[in-house]
């Protein structure tokens, strides 16, 4: 639709710029209309877009944090008490920064199964499938730096039992740990990659994937639609209803996050002194108290490298392999024609939930 | 002018909401921002036994930056941080002389010539009960 | 539908909002102490602010609070603060002391200093339970002679200067010896050393490790600070010693320990069990009056049986009927004298003060000759003053070659 403004401009114009239509920002992150049917709150979940709204609150809080955070062993967890404790509504930033980062993982699970639920991982969406999965493993990476910057006795043991998962690799298992820890012993080095990969390297790589994922939702198409022959309701809402739609979601998000971060604090502990004396208790972080499960069993580079690796293999493979969805049926929760990558889905979500809640009930 | 309509009261008190949290977000981000993570404790320093310092010298102190006067009536002390933008003045044969921008000082720190406005700063000096100087470096 | 959904929303987003502020500015507003010895802030006084302070030789200006109890500076949430305290409420229990009181700076290291306490108190009789754990060990043949060879903690020592000193203690473990008798006094006679859990009741409470006699009144769980004191004082009373001592005996057929069961009013049925035999000095004054630094805390060797340390005798005080008791004109302001003096408020000890000292040269610094050949004793406890006399040129009809308190008793002892 043409905008209201007046836009014609002097001086010279390239070929082909239209000087009528001159999208701004906002229009081209939201499409003029989109199938009403699909941009329901049941149908999405608002998942994907509550994911970026999550992702924009927790880098923002990062910085803030950045701004007193001390990058060394000395005075990691001592500058994270000075935020916690001392610093004015320090608290209260640690906090969001901790619950927005938990909660976007949560999110961005939802939103990968109602993907794979919905059928909504069809062509053309396929790479964007892919590239929404290198996200996620990108959060759960930055989830993970992240802890371990707390440098304090509640990380030992994702710090000590993590880095030597990489020790297991065949071959490249040696170097791949100096490669990640900076040295053949924890330290300063260890902590100052952690660091920069937190706070530039995967945030680089989180901000480049959002961008991308986002882009390719609009030229794929938007949100996943039966062709319009083939559409029930063919009504439609302008971009100003979706953007009042998002509105509303950031904001009782954004309470949501604020009451949670004002009532419940993220953890702490006291420092690490002495990476050799594990003391404390030997927990992993919530999202990979399944790993920690599945060491029990066996093999750690089997169990704990190869087995998620497989199982991210797995995922990404699903779109290229399995029966496509079928067009028609696209639109809606639980097609028929994918139901094989709804079960493998199903029953590897339920295992990995399963895990996590058997690990967080165990004693460690 | 017809009417305000719900939708325009509606819009507007949305506006103030937000604007309000807004405005508290601002505040708390300032609040957030406005602490002093690693303060100056060291404002007082230990210079010795007055017996160091005879009657009529004057010792550059480089690590402060100051110079100690030791008068027959007492010690002085004078600030050797330059008042136009901080440098550390010099001496120079009638007083002292900033090298940045050229501000010149009188030996008791007035301001002679050049960018400064104010003189050097004096720097209060306590004699303890065993002949010992504290200079106090906080005003 | 969607329009009033944002003004909710926005409604939501001001309220949580302010809550959240609200909610952060009612927490404790910091207090922060830098103390100078350390440099460091730290912000315990948030909410630890109406302690008293500990006592006067370790002003909280100069000390703070982390130095001797370790714990988390920076932390205003008790139980992240309280995470690395050192002992948990009691930073001398002794294995942490070296960490807490010791270090080269403070009570550890240095003889020549006389700065090792720690080094002595880990050696002494006291904390070792040597003398018991040996005669108990000889007589129920586990061993062949009562030279000690186990304590209640191992320790050793490479610098012997007596010669009675002994090397090394190793720790006392009932087990391998396969003997009930061991095995019953390892159960029932253990309570009474410097570092051991006390008995039920509260004639027995008391703090472990240097508080053990250091931090006055038992921590009594009824008393409004529940249990907790914050002193450390040289004035200590008789009271404090009767935790362990005059708390009743041992009987070792059954190995088992027997209460004393009388209900005393008063310090003189107080003081010392129905049994026992005492002068007017052994229950008026108190027990620091008389035994000194070297008797409690050692000398810095591993001694087999407290008759080892233990040396004071009534004629260091009064002398024998062919000597007056040995004296020391304090000329040097640096005598120690000077500085024990300075810990107790009760007397004022000044350069050129004639006091009496002991066979090894301690300085009892409560004491004070007078220029009329008389002597002047002031409590440690309490600053009561006494005045007394020499046994030399008295009635009395002591053998100088015999100086057990036994043979003062057969003349001087107390009718209670």
């Amino acid at each position: 639709m043409p905008t209201n403004r007046s836009n014609t401009r002097s001086g010279s114009l390239s070929p082909g710029y239209n000087p009528v239509m001159r999208p701004s920002f906002f229009n081209h992150l939201h499409p003029p209309t989109i199938p009403a049917e699909q941009s329901r709150w049941r149908y999405t979940l608002g998942a994907g877009g509550t994911g970026v709204f999550l992702l924009l609150v927790v880098a923002a809080t990062g910085i803030l944090e950045m701004f007193y955070y001390i990058p060394t062993p000395d005075m990691a967890a001592q500058s994270i008490q000075t935020i916690t404790y001392l610093v004015p509504l320090g608290g209260f930033v640690r906090n969001l920064h901790f619950w927005s980062a938990q909660a976007l993982i949560v999110v961005s699970a939802i939103h990968l199964l109602r993907v794979v639920f919905t059928g909504a991982y069809a062509p053309p969406r396929r790479f964007n499938y892919l590239l929404g999965l290198g996200l996620f493993i990108i959060s759960l990476l930055l989830d993970f730096t992240g802890y371990v910057l707390r440098w304090d006795q509640g990380v030992q043991w994702a710090l000590v039992v993590g880095t030597n998962l990489i020790k297991t690799v065949p071959l490249l298992g040696n170097w791949l740990y100096v490669l990640l820890t900076g040295g053949s012993e924890l330290g300063l080095a260890t902590l100052i990659r952690f660091y920069a990969w937190h706070i530039f390297g995967l945030t680089l790589g989180a901000m480049i994937l959002t961008v991308w994922h986002a882009f390719r939702v609009r030229r794929d198409g938007g949100i996943a639609v039966p062709p319009p022959a083939l559409r029930r309701d063919q009504r439609r809402i302008s971009r100003h209803e979706l953007a009042r739609r998002e509105v509303a979601a950031m904001l009782f998000t954004g309470a949501a996050l604020v009451i949670l971060s004002a009532t419940m604090a993220a953890p702490i502990a006291a420092p690490i002194h002495d990476l050799g004396a594990m003391s404390g208790n030997a927990r992993a972080p919530w999202f990979f108290l399944w790993v920690q499960q599945v060491l029990k069993w066996g093999d750690p580079f089997v169990l704990g490298v190869a087995l998620p690796l497989g199982i991210l293999f797995l995922l990404a493979l699903l779109p290229y392999v399995l029966p496509k969805p079928a067009s028609a049926e696209l639109g809606r929760w639980f097609p028929k024609s994918n139901r094989a990558a709804q079960l493998i889905v199903a029953i590897v979500s339920a295992g990995l939930i399963a895990l996590t809640i058997i690990g967080r009930l165990s004693t460690p | 002018m017809t009417e305000p309509t719900r939708r325009d009261f509606l819009k507007l008190a949305t506006t103030g909401l937000l604007t309000a949290a807004g405005l508290v977000g601002l505040g708390g981000l300032i609040r957030y921002l406005d602490y002093e993570s690693d303060p100056a404790h060291n404002t007082v320093i230990d210079l010795g036994s007055r017996t160091q310092y005879p009657v009529g010298s004057r010792t550059v102190l480089p690590d402060i930056p100051a110079i100690l006067i030791a008068e027959p009536g007492g010690f002085n002390a004078l600030s050797l941080v330059c008042t136009h933008l901080g440098c550390t003045v010099e001496q120079s044969p009638n007083g002292f002389q900033c090298p940045c921008h050229g501000s010149r000082y009188s030996a008791d720190g007035a301001v002679q010539r050049g960018p400064a406005r104010q003189p050097l700063r004096q720097l209060q000096i306590e004699t303890t009960k065993d002949g010992r100087l504290l200079l106090h470096l906080a005003p | 539908m969607r329009r009033y959904l944002i003004f909710i929303g926005a409604g939501l987003l001001l309220l949580s909002v302010l809550a959240a502020w609200g909610a952060s500015a009612r927490g404790p507003k910091p207090v922060e102490l830098v103390p100078t010895l350390t440099g460091k802030p730290e912000y315990c006084l948030t909410c630890h602010g109406d302690l008293p302070q500990i006592s006067s030789s370790h002003p909280i200006k100069t000390f703070g609070c982390i130095i001797c109890h370790g714990g988390e500076a920076l932390a205003l949430d008790a139980n992240l603060a309280h995470s690395t305290m050192r002992g948990g409420a009691n930073p001398s229990d002794l294995t942490v002391v070296e960490q807490s009181c010791g270090g080269s700076q403070c009570h550890s290291g240095s003889a020549a200093e006389d700065r090792d306490h720690i080094q002595r108190v880990m050696r002494s009789v006291q904390s070792t339970y040597s003398g018991a754990i040996a005669s108990m060990l000889y007589t129920f043949g586990a061993q062949p002679d009562l030279t000690a060879r186990y304590g209640m903690h191992a320790v050793t020592d490479d610098q012997i200067t007596t010669s009675t000193g002994v090397a090394e203690l190793q720790a006392f473990n009932a087990a391998q010896f396969n003997n009930s008798s061991v095995s019953q006094f390892a159960a029932n006679c253990t309570t009474c050393h410097i570092n051991a859990k006390p008995n039920e009741g509260a004639e027995y409470a008391r703090w472990n490790g240097c508080s053990t006699c250091h931090t006055p009144q038992a921590p009594d769980q009824t008393a409004g600070t529940g249990g907790k004191v914050h002193q450390l004082t040289t004035a200590i009373s008789y009271t404090q010693c009767n935790t362990c001592h005059n708390r009743g005996n041992y009987d070792l057929r059954t190995m088992t320990f027997v209460p004393r069961t009388d209900q005393p009013t008063d310090r003189l049925h107080n003081y010392y069990q129905p049994i026992a035999q005492f002068t007017q000095c052994e229950y008026k004054l108190d027990c620091i009056d008389c035994h000194t630094r070297t008797e409690a805390m050692g000398d810095g060797d591993i001694h087999s049986n407290k008759i080892e340390i233990q040396y004071i005798q009534c004629k260091t005080c009064h002398g024998t009927p062919t000597q007056l008791p040995q004296t020391k004109t304090l000329m040097d302001p640096n005598d120690i004298a000077f500085r024990l003096a300075d810990l107790n408020v009760v007397a004022e000890l000044n350069v050129g003060d004639t006091i009496l000292v002991t066979d090894k040269g301690e300085p009892l610094w409560n004491t004070r000759v007078l220029p009329d050949g008389t002597y002047k004793l002031i409590s440690k406890a309490d600053g009561r003053v006494f005045i007394f006399k020499p046994v030399m040129g008295s009635g009395c009809t002591q053998d100088p070659s015999r100086q057990d308190s036994a043979y003062c008793h057969t003349c001087h002892a107390i009718q209670r």
